[in-house]
């Protein structure tokens, strides 16, 4: 009987990353978000080869210390 | 004690003090016994009250957040606030279901009614019509009604039970208390995630089919609903998802019907990738494999594709992604974008199993495609 209401569980912090990937070599980047950006945006040209990359992925990874 | 045995005791000769502490005793056991509902009820109260004030704060700031966007981004003229009360209290009412026959077409039909209106109110209110902005206006005004709501029945059961001294009434609320406010706060998480734009674990399935749409002629197939055609390995794909990076949910039910329909199309296979609810203890990004219609909401879609699957006889199977109500709508965690090239194999997999060169299939991608375009 006796439940208790949790607050807002602390949650570990989250960053947002936007993962820009070159079509032609394959070659990743990781950035931090910016507003604006979406899945197949196209991005900054490729360090690599020099290609337009395109975003293909934009994720939250908890900023906690790796387990 | 020895003031209560020069005083008070005298006037009960054979009585002792160890004799009133007991008696002190039966009568706190006594108490307890009789009024323990009582007790337990007022603990109840006040826990529910607590939480009661925390779902205040909460619809609170979703309100406060909505307008701000809908000034600051959204550059509303005049002061939104009026329009977004009135908003919060709208009420769409469900048709009648004591003739159930037919009723999934009422249903759509006022679903459709709604949100026809919520964007036609939201563009109105709004000094710029970029569709991105108007979309996560739309979505940020329901999560805001979603608060209102919960916040508006929780009051009612808390203070229906204060008045009618209601024990049971009271317990119930404070057992689901927890459940309740960890869905606000999931609610209110995701403010954060649609203000910025940022795609949500439900778009999940809509990153794994855009993928196949990249560089492909789309055509709007449905109402905020696009599709390409494509190849894999000597197949036709129908690739379907909604109108991204706008945070649609698009119409895949009347998608799939129009391709299997008016476009005469015969598919060998459709395959839905989804965003699924995973129980406490399974792996966030988990990938589940199935039958049948992949698709949740207020089930009219799913009854359109089962329906337009059944009329041709094509089989339906799904590709989930396991996530909690909370991953699911706010910001999508590396564990469950990280599953999208293993959602890509299982999907060229199935397709490869399941169906032969020359077929067609029908591939949709289920899910709100906030940022996520195509
Ligand atoms: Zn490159």
């Amino acid at each position: 009987m006796m439940s208790s209401v949790p607050g807002s569980d602390k949650k570990s912090k989250l960053l947002v990353y936007t993962i820009e990937e070159c079509p032609v070599c394959g070659q990743k980047t990781k950035r931090a978000f910016a507003v604006g950006d979406y899945v197949t945006k196209e991005a900054a040209k490729c360090s690599k080869c020099g290609n337009p990359t395109r975003i293909g992925l934009v994720y939250a990874e908890s900023m906690k210390p790796s387990r | 004690m020895s003031v209560l045995e020069g005083g008070v005791l005298q006037l009960f000769p054979g009585v002792n003090a160890s004799d009133l502490v007991t008696l002190v005793w039966i009568g706190f056991f006594a108490l307890t016994f009789l009024y323990q509902t009582r007790i337990q009820s007022y603990l109840a109260l006040s826990e529910i009250s607590r939480g009661l004030n925390k779902l205040k704060v909460m619809k609170d700031k979703a309100r406060k957040d909505t307008i701000d966007y809908l000034v600051n981004v959204g550059k509303a003229t005049n002061d939104p606030s009026p329009r977004v009360d009135q908003f919060l209290d709208y009420v769409a009412i469900m048709p009648v279901d004591m003739d159930p026959a037919g009723i999934v077409g009422k249903i759509d039909h006022i679903v459709t009614t709604n949100n026809d209106r919520v964007r036609a109110e939201v563009g109105a209110l709004l000094n710029q019509n970029n569709p991105v902005t108007v979309s996560i206006s739309e979505n940020l005004l329901e999560v805001a009604t979603s608060l209102n709501q919960i916040h508006k029945i929780v009051r009612h059961y808390y203070l229906l039970g204060k008045k009618t001294n209601s024990y049971f009434t009271l317990v119930q609320l404070q057992m689901l208390m927890p459940m309740i406010i960890q869905e606000a706060d999931a609610l209110l998480n995701a403010v954060d995630s649609f203000k910025l734009g940022q795609p949500v674990g439900d778009g999940i399935g809509p990153i794994v089919v855009s993928r196949f749409m990249a560089g492909k002629e789309k055509r709007v197939i449905a109402k905020d609903t696009v599709m390409a055609i494509t190849e894999y390995k000597g197949r036709k794909l129908y690739v379907l998802k909604a109108d991204g990076p706008m945070a649609y949910v698009g119409q895949p039910g009347v998608a799939i019907q129009k391709i299997v329909g008016e476009m005469g199309v015969k598919p060998s296979a459709i395959v839905m990738i989804d965003a699924a609810l995973k129980l406490e203890g399974e792996k966030t990004g988990e990938i589940a494999e199935g039958v049948g219609a992949a698709i949740g909401g207020i089930g009219v879609e799913k009854f359109q594709i089962e329906e337009a699957a059944t009329r041709v006889k094509v089989p339906l199977y799904a590709i989930l992604v396991k996530q909690s109500i909370l991953e699911a709508i706010t910001v999508m965690r590396k564990e469950i974008a990280e599953a999208a090239d293993k959602v890509t194999q299982v999907l060229n997999r199935v397709i490869e199993e399941k169906t032969k060169e020359g077929d067609e299939i029908v591939v949709a991608g289920i899910g709100n495609t906030l940022g996520v375009a195509q």
